[in-house]
């Protein structure tokens, strides 16, 4: 990439920040009043252990950003990481090791994500169907592999994921740059042509199958190793352990602007989403409000979220 | 001019049994501009999309060069330089510009976009068309119009060889025309083959130079264009004299007002002063967009509308004496509208003609019991009056464009209403259907109704109506009578030329 050509993708990226001005501002404010209450996050260890609360989050709104920009939808986060942490917990006893077991979650995201993509993209079955279907499928497994947490994650491996080091937030910069690099791919760009418009991006000559199949194989990769994080954080395969992300997932893409019917939105909306959620969970959790408050907060912010637009609208028309 | 470049072979295509396609052939040759004609469901988007791989032929042969390509695909038929700029836009609206263009043939370094070249490709083709607008904008933050330069541009991406334009124009300004009639020039000079499908006859006698004419998915012309006039293009189409496009213009205006407004505004719409009669055909003209659509919208109480004056008579005493809130209130004293869209907004399309049919009616029924017999004793009469042929248990969506215009016209006339707001019943059907729509509109103004015709067709407001109503930036222009509508009157208006409306009588 040239001088000519890299200004073109970065002001074409650039332009995507249309939208997200108030949902940065939100995010600030309220970074900005988390440190103020708790002005011990600033040390670098407590930092380090924010960033690792949050990682699994920013994980799953990727997936799900991922899936939901080609118009489709992914019920299935919760159960999938629940998946990858008991499997990942389960091989990595085996005699190949951390490698095993990290073949065994490539193994898993992608034969998952192919079946989901192949029924989503090629037999045209709503995503929403197969992957409500699939999660039941996928928690019974995980409770067939371990019926209560167990396993074992070298403890190596914990420490060097969700130890005193900042990988977490190694890895955060590690998906922004890949994002980057995929969506200067034809397949990355295909996501949001798929999503906006289908039928005309497969007479553009775009393969709707191969982009639609290649996300759902990316994100089923994203959660199965999110399991895998999630596992060394406790040191141990939990075959329930992935359950409230699934709404963690959607809560997040869609405060980040990412639509439901495809085509909008962007990464950086929906990473953006997670953190101010982690954020706002951390408050509620330092305020003394209980741990399952947040799912009253995330459903509730998916609801404002798509309705805020909405009501906006009417009041315009109305004025 | 030998060997055509793109060469359909007795191609049939058939659609759950029903044949859209019979044997059809047809040869794109280097360096011609030719011509694709037929009426709605004739068959020309179903062969458009058989010579650009989005579908496949039952029987005969698709050849690229003389060679036959057993299965051809989008993707192959980019690869072979064969590329079509749609009616449908194949735009994703929320890419940038450049993306758009190069989508589906990006050029890459290393798996990568390469931007450097993509950059370079659409400043080229951009100064070709006047793509003045930044290469990273958003495709959905243009207007319609601009989006159409935006397909056809990247269609040019690929350097066809073969350029398939389906109805291009139909959302151009004047201006953006001339640019692309310009560039289609170009690209014949330099071999490219041309395969131009339009409803302006105009258009087609300008710079075409061959024609094909489809007729019920059989080719019934295959002739150069050399000695044609617009009036044997038409008689090539349907076979008939286009002199009897329009019924004979009879006044069935009454003395009797149904609709008065004075200082009435909705939306774009200020300030206009409307008197409408029964038995009328009153029509509204305008460029897009100068505020005509919303005199009609706030007139059906579909957005918010304000007057100093509104009322509404029935058997010459006031029923209503201010703006409608909502449609049903329309609806209640007899007004019926008929939108432009009709698969968006006219017809519910999974469901039978038979139950569009009947949907205004539910509304006053909603509470009893529906009754089959009497049911289709009022679908079979609504079918009759215009003319829908073939069982009416089918899905409306299995209906060509002008067939699915008469149902969603016709669904209307079972709750008999006294005033019809019809918004451009005829953009894009074909002649025959429109002839139908033209008779059924005579007959609706001879039984005492009275029907506002929105048009963007301008011999429609000169040959069918009773008075003119021309809209400029929201303001009436001119109100004019039949006698004074001639089409340089109407158009003069409509472009804010303070012109004094020639005296002439039918230009027919």
């Amino acid at each position: 990439m040239l001088g000519q050509g890299t200004r073109l993708y970065w002001a074409i990226q650039w332009r995507r920040n249309e939208g997200l001005g108030a949902l940065f501002l939100v995010l600030a404010v309220f970074a900005v009043i988390y440190a103020i209450l708790f002005p011990g996050i600033l040390a670098v260890g407590a930092m380090a252990k924010f960033v690792q609360g949050w990682f699994p989050t920013a994980m799953v709104a990727a997936a799900e950003t991922m899936v939901m920009l080609t118009g489709g939808i992914d019920l299935s986060v919760g159960p999938m990481v629940s998946l990858g942490s008991v499997v990942g917990a389960s091989t990595m006893q085996g005699p190949l090791g951390i490698f095993g077991g990290v073949l065994a979650l490539l193994a898993l995201g992608t034969s998952v994500g192919a079946i989901v993509g192949a029924f989503v993209a090629i037999g045209r079955y709503p995503a929403i169907i197969v992957t409500l279907a699939l999660s039941f499928v996928l928690r019974g497994v995980a409770l067939l592999i371990m019926r209560r947490p167990g396993g074992f994650v070298p403890p190596s491996l914990s420490e060097f994921l969700a130890g005193s080091h900042p990988t977490a937030a190694v890895l955060v910069v590690l998906l922004v740059l890949l994002w980057k690099f995929y969506q200067a791919t034809p397949l990355g760009i295909g996501l949001i042509a798929v999503g906006d418009n289908a039928e005309g991006a497969y007479r553009s000559g775009v393969s709707v199958t191969t982009v639609r199949i290649s996300a759902y194989i990316i994100s089923a990769n994203l959660q199965a190793f999110t399991g895998l994080y999630v596992a060394a954080q406790t040191g141990s395969g939990d075959p329930l352990i992935g359950e409230p992300l699934t709404l963690s997932a959607i809560a997040a893409a869609v405060l980040g602007g990412v639509g439901f019917l495809g085509g909008q939105g962007a990464m950086r909306g929906a990473l953006a989403g997670s953190l101010l959620m982690s954020i706002l969970i951390n408050v509620m959790f330092f305020m003394g409000l209980p741990l399952v408050a947040q799912y009253v907060v995330q459903g509730l912010i998916i609801v404002a979220t798509v309705a805020l637009p909405l009501i906006r609208a009417s009041l315009r028309r109305a004025s | 001019m030998h060997q055509p470049i793109l060469e359909a072979r007795s191609v049939s295509k058939a659609f759950f049994g029903n044949p859209v396609l019979h044997e059809v052939s047809i040869e794109l040759v280097a360096g011609r501009i030719h011509a694709l004609l037929g009426e709605n469901g004739a068959g020309k988007s179903t062969l458009i999309n058989l010579l650009s791989g989005t579908l496949r032929p039952d029987g005969g042969q698709i050849l690229v060069d003389g060679r036959p390509i057993a299965s051809l695909t989008p993707q192959e038929a980019h690869q072979l330089g064969i590329a079509v700029v749609q009616q449908e836009l194949s735009l994703a609206p929320h890419l940038s510009i450049a993306e758009n263009i190069g989508l589906g043939a990006y050029p890459r370094r290393g798996g990568v976009v390469d931007y450097g070249r993509l950059a370079a490709a659409v400043a080229e083709i951009g100064k070709e068309l006047d793509l003045v607008e930044s290469p990273d904008t958003p495709v959905g933050r243009l207007p319609l119009g601009r989006r159409q330069i935006v397909e056809i541009a990247k269609a040019l991406s690929i350097k066809p060889r073969v350029l398939i334009l389906d109805e291009p124009t139909s959302s151009l300004s004047a201006p953006d025309v001339a640019i692309l009639m310009k560039l289609v020039r170009r690209l014949r000079d330099r071999a490219v083959a041309i395969l131009y499908i339009s409803h302006r006859l105009n258009e087609i006698l300008d710079f075409c130079d061959h024609v094909t004419v489809l007729k019920d998915g059989s080719v019934t012309a295959d002739r150069p264009l050399a000695g044609l006039d617009p009036d044997g293009l038409i008689r090539l189409m349907v076979g008939r004299d286009p002199r009897n496009l329009f019924p004979p213009y009879v006044s069935r205006a009454s003395g009797d007002l149904v609709v008065e407004t004075k200082g009435f505004r909705a939306g774009g719409a200020v300030d206009v002063d409307f008197e409408l009669y029964r038995g009328e055909i009153f029509g509204i003209g305008g460029l897009v967009g100068h505020g005509q659509e919303d005199f009609m919208m706030g007139l059906y109480g579909a957005i918010r509308a304000e007057a100093e004056q509104f009322r509404v008579f029935a058997n010459g005493a006031a029923v209503r004496s201010a703006p409608f809130a909502k449609v049903a209130d329309a609806n209640a004293v007899g007004v019926a509208y008929v939108p432009a869209d009709r698969r968006k907004e006219g017809l519910l399309l999974p469901h039978s003609i038979d139950f569009n049919l009947l949907l205004p009616l539910f509304a006053s029924h909603s509470a009893e019991r529906r009754k089959g017999a009497q049911e289709t004793a009022i679908t079979e009469r609504l079918a009759q009056r215009l003319n829908i042929r073939g069982d009416r248990r089918r899905q409306a969506q299995a209906l060509s464009g002008g067939n699915q215009q008469k149902v969603a016209l016709s669904k209307w006339l079972a709750l008999e209403p006294s005033v019809l707001l019809l918004n451009d019943p005829t953009r894009g059907v074909d002649v025959e259907t429109k002839r139908e729509i033209y008779l059924a509109l005579r007959a609706m103004a001879a039984e005492g109704k009275a029907v506002v015709l929105l048009s963007s067709d301008t011999p429609e407001l000169v040959h069918l109506c009773d008075r003119v109503m021309v809209f400029n930036k929201g303001r009436v222009a001119a109100t004019l009578s039949h006698a004074e509508a001639s089409e340089e009157a109407i158009v003069a208006a409509a472009m804010g030329v303070r012109k004094a409306p020639t005296l002439q009588g039918e230009a027919v």
